[in-house]
Formats: C-alpha cells, structure tokens, sequence
C-alpha cells in the first residue's frame, strides 16, 4: 500500500473536517473533537496537525469571512482533498477487512 | 460587554507568530477567548488565553514562509546566510587539521594581544579619571647651570599661594609634601608605622577627584591636628566602628583625630596614599622657633612641595610660567637659573618631568607588540587559506556555473571566517581568563575581565573586527574571482603557485620573528650588564637600616655590640642609602666657581669606616680620619671634581651649606642611582649627627642571626617601632624591577609570536608536502634519496627565512639603539646577536619545516601515487 502515513491523532482531525463539510476551521474542529472524544485537545496542537495535513496535501484550505468575535479577522478554512477522501477511504477498508475477518467480536470486547 | 484578551500575551504572540499565519492563529485565539470567557468566567479565561498563546511557539507557528523567489539580488538574505553558514561549518569541520591551526594560532593571538592591550589601556588611564585632569597641571622648575641643569618637580610652598592670588588664570592650588615626620600611629594597642602618608592642602579634595566619603568637604581638616583616612587604612585600625572622631595617637604626645575618610586612590593614580594630614601642621613644625625669619609665605629656598595647579580651561601655559618665575624672582632675585614649567597631569605617568618620553616607550613597544602578534595570526589565517584554495576551485567554479554571483561568493567566504573568528574569539575569552593571574603576577598590575566594563568590551570589539576584516577580505577576494572555466580545466594551480603575496607575507612574519628574537637578545644582554656592571664599591650581603633618634645616639655602644655578633664583620653608618642617593643641594660654592653657575652635589654624610667598608677606592688624598677636624673636610667623587672644574683638588677650599672647609679627598665614582642615569656630583662629609642610616656587613652564612642581632639592638632603644631592614643587594634589584619587568615580558611575547608565525609554516608546510605527493612519489620511484626531496620540500621556506632576515636586521638594529639610549651606561648593539637570532629562526623554520618534509620523503611511493 502506497500511501502517506495518517497519524492517529492526524486521522481524527481529518475525519473531523471530512465530517464538517467546508465549515471546518481551528476553533470548531477542537470543539468538535472535544465533544466527540472527551479528550482534552488544545488549539495549537489542531494547528499543527491540520498544518501537517495540508503538507500531505489530504486537506486544502482558504481564508473564510472575518467575525467580531475574531477582533475582525478571517478564518482559515478547511476542506479535504481527493487525495485525504481517499486515504480515509482506504484507511476505514483497511479496518473493515480486519473487522471482518474477525470471527468472534463479541467474544474479543468481553474478553477485553 | 465585550472582553479583550490579554494584551501582553497578544504582543507575544505578534512578536514569534509568522506573519502569515498570525491572523488565523490570532482569530482563532480570540474566538475562543471569546468562548472560554462564556465558559468559564474571565479570570480563567485569560489564564486560559496565556496558556494557548504559550501553545504555539511551536517550530510549525514560528518558522517564517520561504521566500520563492530563486535570484535575489539582497546579499544577508536570511537564508542565504543560513547556506553560508552550513558550507562553512562544513569546510571547517572537513578540514579539521587546518582548521586546528588557524583556531590555535588565532586563539593564541587574540589572547596576548587583547592582554596586551589592556595593560596598554590601563597605562593610559593613569590620572585620567579625575573630572578635571585636563586643566590639572604639574608645576616643576628647571635649576641649576651648565651639565648640572635639571628639572625639580618639586618647588618652593609660597608659589602656589601667590600665583593663585596674582593670577587669575589659577583657579586653584594643591600641595603637597612626603610625610617622614609623623609615622607612628596607635589606636587601642594597635601601633602602626605608616610609611605611605602625605601632607596635603585641603584643596587636595576637590581639585582631584579624591572626594570625602566622610567627613565635611567644605574644611575636611577642622585644625592641625586633624587627619583624613583611606578606607582601608580606617579599617586597619578600627575594623567596622565610625572612624570619624576617633582618636589616632602618635609619637610624642601627638594625637590625630579623624575628620574624614576618602576611598582608597585608585591604582591608576599617580598620587597613591594611605593617610593625608593637614600641610599646616607641616609648615608650624617647620618654621617654628626658626631664626632666620623664614616663614610659609616667603621661604623660596626649600624646594619640598609637590604642586599642582587647576588652570582656567584655554589659559596659556608659556604665558603662566612665566609670570611665575616673576613672581619667584621678585621674592628671591638671585634664582636667576630658576625658569617654571607646567606638565599636564595626565602625562605624568608616561612622560618624564621634562615631557619627554618615559614609560610611554614601553607601552608603544608593547602596543607594537601586540599589534605584530595579531598580525602574524592574521598572516597566518591569509596564507593557510589563500594556500588551500586550489583544493576549493573546483567548489567555487561549480558555484559560479549554477548561477552565484561574485558578491555571494565573497559574503561566503567572509562568512567562513567570522565563523572560525567567532569560535577563536569566544576561545580566547576563556584563555585570557585563565591566564590573567599568571599575566598580573608578570606584569606587576591588577587587571581584572570585569565584563560589566565598556572599556573591555571595546578594546576586544576593536581587536576581533580588526583582525577580521584584516584577514578575511583577501582570501576572499582571492577564491570569488576564479575563473570557473579554467579553474575546472585546472589552469588555476598555475597562478596561485606564483603566489607572490603569500611570500611576502611569509617572510613578514619571519621578518617579525628574527627582530623579536634579536631584541630579547639585546634587551636581556643589557640588562644583565647592568647588573653586573663594577658599581664602584662593594655591596654583597651589607644590611641596612635607619636609626632613630636613642639608638643613633649610642651609636658607639651599638657599633661594639654588634661587631660582637658571630657573622658581622664590619659596622659603620651614613646619612643615606648608598644604593639610591636621594637629596641634592646647590647650596655650595668652590674656588673658581662662576657667577650664576649652579651645581648640584649629592651629599651624604659618612663615617671614618664608610670607604674602607664599601671598598669605594680613594683616587687622591686620604679618607676621613675621626678627629674633629674632620668636620671641616670633604671627600668628592670624580664627576664633582670635573663638573666644579677644580684642579689638583687636594686642600681647595669648599663650601656646602654653612659648612666651610676644605676638599682632602677624590673618590672614585660610584653608582648611586639607576644605570638610567649617569653618575652625578657627589660629597661627602663629616657629622655624625646625621648619619640615621647603619649598615651591618655579614658573612653571608650567618645572615639570619645578625639580623635577630640587630633588631635586639634596635628594640633596646626603639621598642615602639617595627625594625625594618633591607639588604642592598635587594635595593639594588628594585632599582631594576621595572626593567625586569618589562624585559621578562618581552621575551614571553616574543615567544608566543614566535610560536605563532611557527604554526603557520607548520600548516604551510603540511600543505605544500600534501600538494606534492604524487610528485614526491614519482621522484622516488626515479630514485631520489631521501635528503634530496627534504631538501626539495625546505628549501623553498629557507629562501623565504633568509630574506626576512636581511630584511629584519637594519629595522631590529634600529630599534634597540633607540632603546638603549635610554640607559646611559650601555652595550654596544653588536652584529653576531643578528646572526645568532637569524641561525636561530632559520633553524626553528627548518625543524618546522622538516618535520612534515621527513614524513613525505618517508612515505611509501606505491601508497602515494596509487592515492590519487
């Protein structure tokens, strides 16, 4: 398999824009993912990871509108690439397959 | 209400944010400020906000946009100085043996020569921290006729006084007098002997910068009786209490109260005491109960103040001594030899009273000095780095080719060497630190690094921006300009290996080396001919000290004891120390003496046993015989005889002072001062109630007793006071210090640039035997022995060394006479000393040379033709 390593925490952040459609920027993505995991996530480390994506080329993103709670200035937007829609998509068959072969699930959660 | 976040915490992140990305991070911040603020209150809030802006000095927030575009024509473009510095690194650390070198020799060079330097600097600080040292002169008097003209720097007490008075250009006067009257001081069981004290005006205070701590400025000596401490001489005596008040007793019912308490004098001021009393006090016990009716205003006879002068800024100096001398001689008409002269206080230290020069000679040797070390570390760097270029044509020309302008080239090449600088410098930061105790120990000075003083920083910025600009802009200038495309065809080696400029720079060096190794030749030759030159009398393990009063008037019971002693062989006692004659008179008169001539005589009263005890030889006539007559009788030495121009001398008649009489003898001369100064006039006479100096003549073996002896004896009569001795063989030596001094300084210096200028043949000569390996190689396998290809490899550098011994002959000739006519006893500047100096620098240059040459000639053909 021929494509660029997604971190896990990478992966969640991209998930995350995938999930927002457009409207995904800093300050929301670390919102939502603070709902979604219950994990404590800080706003520089949202950053650097949608910094690291954009690197990768899976997200791309444009300046949005200012906002006054922003003191004026613009958002920097996201959206995923074809190329990040297609890592997802491989990363999730990847489970999917290991899901599948998996004879017993239930067996393996109570076990755990 | 709408909350702003912290604003500090934003300047912050405006001030490490890339400026691309600030207005997301910064609108991201804000927005969830915003919601925190919602969330959790404010207060928390913008803890929570310092917190997040924390977050992103983070490499991805900070690290600035690349620039995209490829040609910039902005030579310190940021990240073309980045590249410069990874290719310099890189060449440095490839060629570690190299660089090595240059690092050593730099390193070495900027440590001497920054310490050099900063001796240099605190010589020319002396007396330069005064606020008024511009307008703050000395005033000394030229007295005396014909060879006995010379200038006092002491004058007469009433001048400052008057001059003050009557000239407007004087804004203020300071005398000030040695205090040899008042030494003994107690203060609750704590007796003293301050040997190191003055008498002073009050003006003392506020013309020099010399200013009370303690005490009231406006009259800092309330009476007589008052007395001004250094801080650490008040600590000597009363430790941590308030010394003002209290109360210093001295001999004879004596007491001092303390008025005031100065700091300590700095150690660049030629003015350095310990205690300062009242020149009232010295003028009352001077001219009390006096007959002749001479008193402070009008005695224009006793030449014992030193005086200063503060002068309205822009006064004419020629003008003012001038009237001076009008007013000197309208008080005394018959000083017709007297004429005034002023020294700026500031000269004082470095120029003789006459303004002409004095240690100024040494720190512009030194100064030279260290700017020849620096230079032969510079040469040093040019040569290893203009030598090795060939080796980086090729990178150059491939650089050229790609598109790197002439000027990025250069700022490469620059920025190579301010590396390797950088690195020298912070090195010999660290070897100065370490070798300072050594240095002040050698040179007799305190310096410290205090690295909190500007002045430091500003002699080592001067040093190292020098120095770098000096060695880098050739080599530079040298490698941008090769030509890529015969540099990659290889025609480059042809030009360089004509490298004249590296020659000449080579044999500077070594021209540098042969004088410096010639003038620690010269220099240490007269110094030990002074030492050892016949003095004219005998003065090996002689012990000396000063009697007081008691003891001095049981002299003859004192004389028997000790000559009891085991190890004493002989006593007697004079008024002086013979090894250094002090006072100087031109109070005397001879048949045949002209009008108006003056002659200054040297005139030490001695004992019958003087001569015999020195061994000082009678030319004519006899020593003095211990009767009463004797009283009326003087002994001249030879140069008294000349200078007075007396014939037959035996049975003239003489005056010296109110004492008449007649010349029964000739001595031969003798020195009594530094071999600096020629032999003076000298007299002796006879009255043993001036003779307060004794001297004890020993075995030598049994030294330790006899000065046991002599201070049982001393205690006898003197218990008070602490017996201080000398040996004249030691009185003698510190006539030397300096020299000494500067002589062991010297040929330290001179070996460390010899050093230097070595290490960089060392690396030359590593250079060239790597260039010629194959050639070597091909030699060998030909047939060439291996003293033949020794020969080849060294005989080029000893070309180079020969030269710069012709060269540096005449230049180091030139130099040590001039230095020597300062000694007015000499040696003679005599030829083989350059020819030991240049067999010896040819033979350093050789050993350097061979060492690399040998393991060429050595190596196995078949290895060094296969390496290539």
């Amino acid at each position: 398999m021929k494509r660029t390593y997604l971190g896990e925490f990478e992966e969640i952040v991209l998930l995350t824009v995938a999930v927002m459609e457009g409207g995904a920027y800093g300050v929301v993505i670390t919102h939502e993912i603070v709902a979604q995991t219950g994990r404590s996530v800080r706003l520089n480390q949202i950053h650097a990871a949608l910094q690291r994506l954009e690197d990768k080329g899976m997200v791309k993103s444009e300046m949005g509108e200012p906002t006054a709670e922003r003191g004026g200035r613009r958002k920097r937007l996201f959206t995923v690439t074809a190329y990040g829609r297609r890592t997802l998509q491989e990363i999730h068959e990847v489970r999917v397959s290991f899901w599948n072969r998996l004879l017993n699930p239930l067996k393996l959660t109570t076990s755990l | 209400m709408h909350t702003t976040p912290p604003k500090l915490a934003d300047k912050l992140l405006t001030l490490f944010c890339a400026p691309h990305r600030l207005e997301e991070v910064q609108g991201d911040l804000h927005e969830e400020f915003d919601y925190q603020v919602r969330q959790l209150g404010e207060r928390r809030a913008r803890w929570r906000y310092w917190w997040d802006v924390l977050g992103f000095i983070k490499p991805f927030a900070i690290k600035r946009q690349s620039s995209d575009t490829y040609s910039t024509a902005y030579l310190m473009n940021a990240s073309m100085l980045r590249n410069y510095f990874r290719t310099a690194w890189r060449s440095l650390v490839k060629n570690r043996f190299y660089s090595l070198i240059n690092m050593t020799g730099l390193t070495a060079g900027l440590a001497v020569g920054i310490l050099i330097l900063l001796w240099v600097q605190d010589e020319f600080s002396f007396d330069r921290f005064h606020r008024q040292s511009a307008n703050i002169y000395r005033l000394e008097n030229w007295a005396g006729t014909g060879s006995s003209r010379q200038i006092w720097t002491s004058t007469v007490a009433p001048i400052a006084v008057m001059g003050k008075k009557e000239l407007p250009e004087i804004k203020d006067a300071v005398r000030i007098a040695y205090n040899g009257m008042y030494t003994l001081f107690k203060y609750k069981g704590k007796a003293i002997n301050e040997e190191n004290t003055l008498f002073a005006d009050p003006t003392l205070f506020s013309v020099f910068d010399f200013p009370l701590i303690q005490g009231n400025p406006a009259n800092p000596f309330p009476d007589n009786h008052s007395i001004v401490l250094t801080e650490t001489t008040a600590k000597r005596y009363f430790g941590n209490e308030n010394p003002i008040g209290k109360i210093l007793a001295g001999t004879d019912r004596n007491a001092f109260k303390v008025s005031g308490v100065i700091r300590d004098f700095p150690k660049n001021s030629s003015i350095r005491r310990d205690m300062v009393l009242p020149i009232s006090l010295l003028f009352d016990t001077m001219y009390q109960n006096r007959t002749d009716g001479r008193n402070r205003d009008n005695d224009f006879a006793t030449f014992n103040f030193d005086t200063y002068l503060l002068l309205q800024p822009g006064a004419s100096i020629s003008n003012l001594t001038d009237k001076l001398r009008t007013i000197h001689l309208r008080n005394k008409p018959d000083d017709t030899d007297l004429t005034y002269l002023l020294q700026p206080l500031p000269d004082m230290h470095l120029y003789k009273a006459d303004g002409s020069e004095g240690g100024i000679e040494t720190v512009r040797m030194f100064s030279i000095i260290a700017l020849l070390i620096l230079v032969i570390a510079c040469i040093n760097y040019v040569n290893l780095s203009t030598a090795r270029s060939m080796l980086r044509s090729k990178e150059v020309s491939m650089r050229k080719i790609v598109g790197a302008a002439k000027s990025q080239l250069f700022m490469q090449f620059v920025v190579e060497t301010t590396l390797l600088f950088s690195l020298a410098a912070v090195l010999a930061l660290g070897l100065m630190y370490v070798l300072l105790p050594a240095y002040n120990q050698l040179s007799g000075k305190e310096l410290v690094l205090d690295f909190a003083d500007e002045r430091l920083w500003k002699i080592i910025g001067l040093t190292i921006v020098g120095t770098l600009v000096a060695s880098s802009i050739y080599p530079a200038l040298l490698l941008s300009s090769f030509e890529p495309l015969k540099a990659l065809k290889g025609k480059v080696s042809a030009r360089l290996s004509e490298a004249v400029f590296r020659k000449v720079l080579v044999v500077a060096q070594f021209a540098v080396s042969v004088i410096l190794i010639a003038s620690t030749f010269i220099i240490s030759n007269q110094l030990q001919y002074i030492r050892a030159k016949e003095l004219g009398y005998d003065k090996t393990h002689v012990l000396g000290f000063f009697m007081r009063d008691d003891m001095s008037k049981h002299y003859d019971a004192v004389k028997a004891d000790l000559l009891n002693q085991p190890g004493v062989t002989a006593v007697t006692r004079a008024s002086s120390n013979i090894v250094q004659l002090g006072a100087q008179t031109g109070d005397n008169e001879w048949a045949g003496k002209e009008k108006g001539e003056t002659m200054f005589v040297r005139p030490v009263a001695i004992d019958k046993d003087f001569i015999p005890f020195f061994r000082m030889k009678v030319m004519q006539g006899a020593n003095f015989t211990g009767t009463v007559s004797d009283s009326t009788h003087f002994i001249l030495n030879e140069t008294a005889v000349k200078a007075a121009r007396i014939n037959n001398p035996i049975g003239k008649s003489f005056r010296l002072w109110k004492r008449k009489g007649t010349i029964v003898g000739v001595v031969k001369d003798f020195h009594f001062a530094s071999m600096r100064q020629k032999i003076e006039p000298a007299i002796f006479y006879y009255d043993p109630s001036q003779m307060w100096a004794l001297y004890i003549k020993t075995t030598g073996q049994d030294a330790k007793q006899v000065v046991a002896a002599a201070e049982r004896s001393y205690k006898q009569y003197n218990p008070d006071y602490p017996f201080e001795y000398s040996f004249l063989d030691d009185v003698f030596n510190n006539l030397y210090k300096s020299e000494q001094q500067t002589g062991l300084l010297f040929n330290v210096f001179a070996s460390i640039a010899i050093l230097i200028s070595c290490l960089g043949l060392f690396g030359l000569a590593t250079y060239t035997a790597q260039v010629r390996t194959r050639e070597i190689g091909v030699r060998k396998v030909l047939g060439a022995s291996v003293t033949g290809i020794i020969q080849l490899l060294a005989t080029d550098f000893m070309k180079l060394v020969v030269i710069a011994i012709l060269i540096a002959t005449p230049i180091a000739w030139y130099a040590m006479s001039r230095w020597l006519q300062d000694f007015a006893y000499r040696i003679d500047v005599q030829w083989w000393v350059f020819g030991l100096a240049g067999l010896l620098a040819l033979a350093i240059a050789l050993l350097t040379v061979s060492f690399q040459s040998i393991k060429a000639a050595l190596m196995n053909p078949v290895k060094s033709l296969r390496s290539e």
